[in-house]
């Protein structure tokens, strides 16, 4: 089931952002070259924030050890030892709100 | 977790070791472990110190590792620009985070032990969500690595200090900053240093080589006879005009001496080509600087830092000497460069200063033995409680002079030194930086305005 | 062949042994200038063993990541040595001064030299050679300097003489645990 998350205007290009959903875990949401993506504000590493890292040459940036996950295909860069890829929901743009199917969170 | 800035004290016992009125000062100050200990804490944790040359770190992230006294710590350069500098220490269990000299572009900084990890704001961003996000007690945003307590540059040098009290670094040099401007603004663009740095160990009192470079060109014509013969094929020469010239001067203890023979230091790295460009500095730097300081870009001439900061114009060879214990330092050099100088010209600098001023070098070489043995024999119980002799020059001081702060005649003098063992004993004896910015080492002109 | 004479270019994987002749005259050079070194003969060993267009190098090493793309060392940057002819001669008339102190009195020197490899290269008469060395200062009573480290040397035989044309010195040390180097590698 696709949930509304929020203004797709809110999201501004090369930033992740962070929105919690009623009932489902926080997500974050991040534009890169106008595409939307959608995935769990969780670290496949080790559950730190991703919201809280960047976005750098088109792959995702945590933070805290410096995991690269590519938008898109999720494959981890700069893996941390056991750091698995990164999965993203499916997500649209349906009227200028953010939408994603959350409930098949991996 | 808040920073912990420990607070000074006083002994007054360890400052009457250095004796104004004879011109004396006693050995012990070189070897005893008490005072050694009473230097960190009164000195390397108040005084500003040297951390590195804004060129060493342009862009966000890049960063070096230096210590201030003995302390490991980290300076990076933040994304607005400015500069940060951290204790290089966890506070988790303590672990050295960065075990690296620099590098460039990092991302943070992470613990090796448990992983905890530090944005290049030295604040904590993060350690591992399944573990600390899940203990409610734990506060992410309260800690991070200890910064310094104040930071700040003058003309590219990175300065810091660990004593909030402290007054601003231009304070720390008051007047000083006309005798630093010498070296680190004769040059429109300003100054870089060339990569790298050469470190080394001397097991020597760190104040050996810092007295050394506040004043004492006594040294150079016994210490040095075999490196000027290699270099210049004859002895070294204060030139002409010295009994005119010459001079010490000295401010919060920092001190300079100075021939102002134009080139005597430059012509020592042993390059024609760069007493030229010293010679066309000079003629240039009259505009900026004025005749006197013009004419000491490349003479013969050292200068300290206080407290263990020191260079040599002509020679451009920047050095810190890191207390490492009583006996022991480490020495880091590095080259300054005005950056609008032409690079064969930054590269005669590098090898002139690898061929004089690093340990393989004709001039430094013959250095390290004389601090280590004037250290090492005060091991000696009866030896330690001789006092040596400072008392070179009493009675030069030119009060007359247009120039800031204590100036003496001559550089021949050990004006400079007696100077700055008093700066020394003011640091031992006085817990306020009202008492240590108003003792006997400020610039007179200073001392007169608060005697009236 | 420019390119082994490029001093900041590493030698990389060389395998062109030469054959037991050369490669015992190659060893018989390096242990002469070993003892020449250990003797203090200075003058003697820049005169007859290093050619006129030497280049000698001994950068300094910095403590870096692995992943940090500049290395542990630079050309071009801060070193011990970066030395051609006229550097080394001047080091060489400090130590013929009898007030160079840190020689007098004076330092008792050994030079090790091992795992030697000697190679061919494209020009005949000119080798590769990789060697070790241990160099062990004593001075006075007790004050002993132990420097590790390994060398890629670039050796030219002219008019039947080997000389030294190029030198990279590669030591163990970060911070240099000795007041001073006060010897050749
Ligand atoms: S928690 Fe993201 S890389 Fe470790
Ligand atoms: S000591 Fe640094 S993470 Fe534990
Ligand atoms: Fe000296």
């Amino acid at each position: 089931m696709m949930i509304e998350l929020c203004d797709s205007g809110a999201i501004r290009d090369g930033e992740i952002t962070r929105v919690t959903a009623p009932g489902f875990p926080a997500v974050a949401i991040a534009r890169h070259n106008g595409a939307l993506y959608v995935f769990p504000d969780r670290c496949p590493h080790a559950d730190e924030s991703l919201a809280e890292g960047w976005i750098e040459d088109g792959r995702v940036v945590c933070g805290v050890h410096f995991a690269e996950f590519e938008l898109g295909s999720g494959e981890v860069h700069n893996r941390p030892v056991g750091c698995p890829n990164l999965s993203f929901f499916r997500c649209e743009d349906r009227d200028g709100k953010v939408f994603a199917t959350l409930a098949v969170e991996a | 977790m808040r920073p912990v800035y420990p607070r000074a004290s006083s002994y007054p016992d360890f400052a009457r070791l250095v004796d104004r009125d004879k011109a004396q000062v006693d050995r012990r100050v070189f070897v005893d472990k008490a005072i050694y200990q009473a230097e960190l804490q009164q000195i390397f944790a108040r005084a500003w110190l040297f951390l590195a040359h804004e060129s060493q770190i342009p862009n966000p992230g890049d960063f070096l590792r230096t210590s201030m006294g003995e302390d490991d710590v980290i300076v990076v350069r933040q994304r607005d620009k400015t500069v940060k500098a951290f204790l290089n220490s966890c506070p988790h269990r303590g672990n050295r985070v960065c075990m690296v000299d620099a590098g460039t572009r990092a991302r943070g900084f992470i613990c090796n032990y448990h992983g905890w990890s530090f944005g290049i704001d030295g604040a904590l961003r993060g350690t591992d969500g399944k573990v600390y996000e899940t203990d409610e007690t734990f506060e992410k945003a309260q800690i991070g690595l200890t910064p310094v307590a104040q930071i700040d540059s003058y003309k590219g040098l990175i300065f810091a200090t660990f004593d909030p009290q402290a007054p601003s670094l231009e304070d720390f040099f008051g007047p000083f900053t006309w005798y630093l401007d010498i070296m680190l603004d004769n040059d429109e663009g300003g100054t870089e240093f060339v990569g790298g740095a050469i470190r080394s160990i001397i097991d020597c009192n760190w104040k050996f080589p810092a007295e050394n470079f506040v004043g004492d060109i006594l040294h150079a014509f016994w210490t040095h006879q075999s490196g000027a013969q290699a270099i210049l094929g004859g002895a070294v020469d204060l030139g002409k005009r010295y009994d005119e010239l010459a001079f010490q001067a000295s401010v919060y203890g920092h001190g300079i001496e100075s021939n102002l023979d134009k080139v005597g230091n430059t012509r020592t790295l042993g390059y024609p080509e760069l007493v030229d460009y010293v010679f066309d500095l000079s003629e240039k730097a009259r505009d900026r600087l004025g005749d006197i300081r013009a004419r000491a870009i490349g003479a013969i001439s050292s200068c300290t830092v206080f407290p263990n900061f020191s260079f040599l114009p002509g020679q451009n060879t920047f050095r810190v000497w890191h207390p490492r214990g009583p006996g022991k330092i480490e020495l880091v050099a590095w080259t300054l460069v005005n950056k609008n100088a032409p690079e064969h010209i930054k590269e005669l600098y590098r090898k002139g200063t690898m061929m004089t001023f690093s340990p393989g070098g004709v001039f430094e070489m013959d250095d390290g033995e004389n601090w280590e043995y004037a250290t090492r024999v005060n091991e000696g119980f009866v030896t330690r409680h001789q006092p040596l002799h400072y008392a070179l020059g009493l009675g030069t001081e030119d009060a007359a002079s247009e120039m800031p702060g204590h100036v003496h005649r001559g550089s021949l003098n050990d004006a400079n030194q007696r100077l700055f063992y008093t700066r020394w004993a003011e640091f031992m004896k006085y817990d306020n930086w009202t008492d240590l910015q108003n003792g006997e080492t400020a610039p007179p002109v200073r001392r007169a305005q608060a005697a009236e | 062949m420019p390119d082994l004479l490029n001093i900041a270019r590493p030698f990389g994987d060389l395998d062109r042994p030469v054959d037991v002749e050369t490669e015992r005259e190659v060893t018989r050079w390096l242990h002469l200038e070993a003892r020449l070194l250990d003797a203090e003969r200075y003058q003697e060993w820049i005169d007859t063993m290093i050619a006129p267009d030497i280049r000698y190098w001994m950068p300094d090493m910095d403590t870096r990541r692995r992943d940090d793309p500049r290395g542990t060392f630079r050309h071009g940057e801060s070193a011990y040595f970066d030395d051609s002819w006229h550097e080394l001669s001047v080091r060489v008339r400090r130590y013929n001064e009898p007030s160079a102190w840190a020689d007098n009195p004076a330092t008792r020197h050994a030079h090790l030299i091992s795992n030697i490899e000697v190679h061919a290269t494209d020009d005949d008469g000119v080798y590769a050679v990789f060697s070790a060395f241990t160099n062990v200062r004593n001075r006075n009573e007790a004050d002993q300097d132990i420097v590790h480290g390994r060398r890629e040397d670039v050796l030219r035989r002219s008019d039947g003489r080997l000389k030294l044309v190029r030198r990279r010195i590669f030591i163990v040390q970060n911070i240099l645990l000795s007041k001073n180097l006060n010897t050749f590698f």
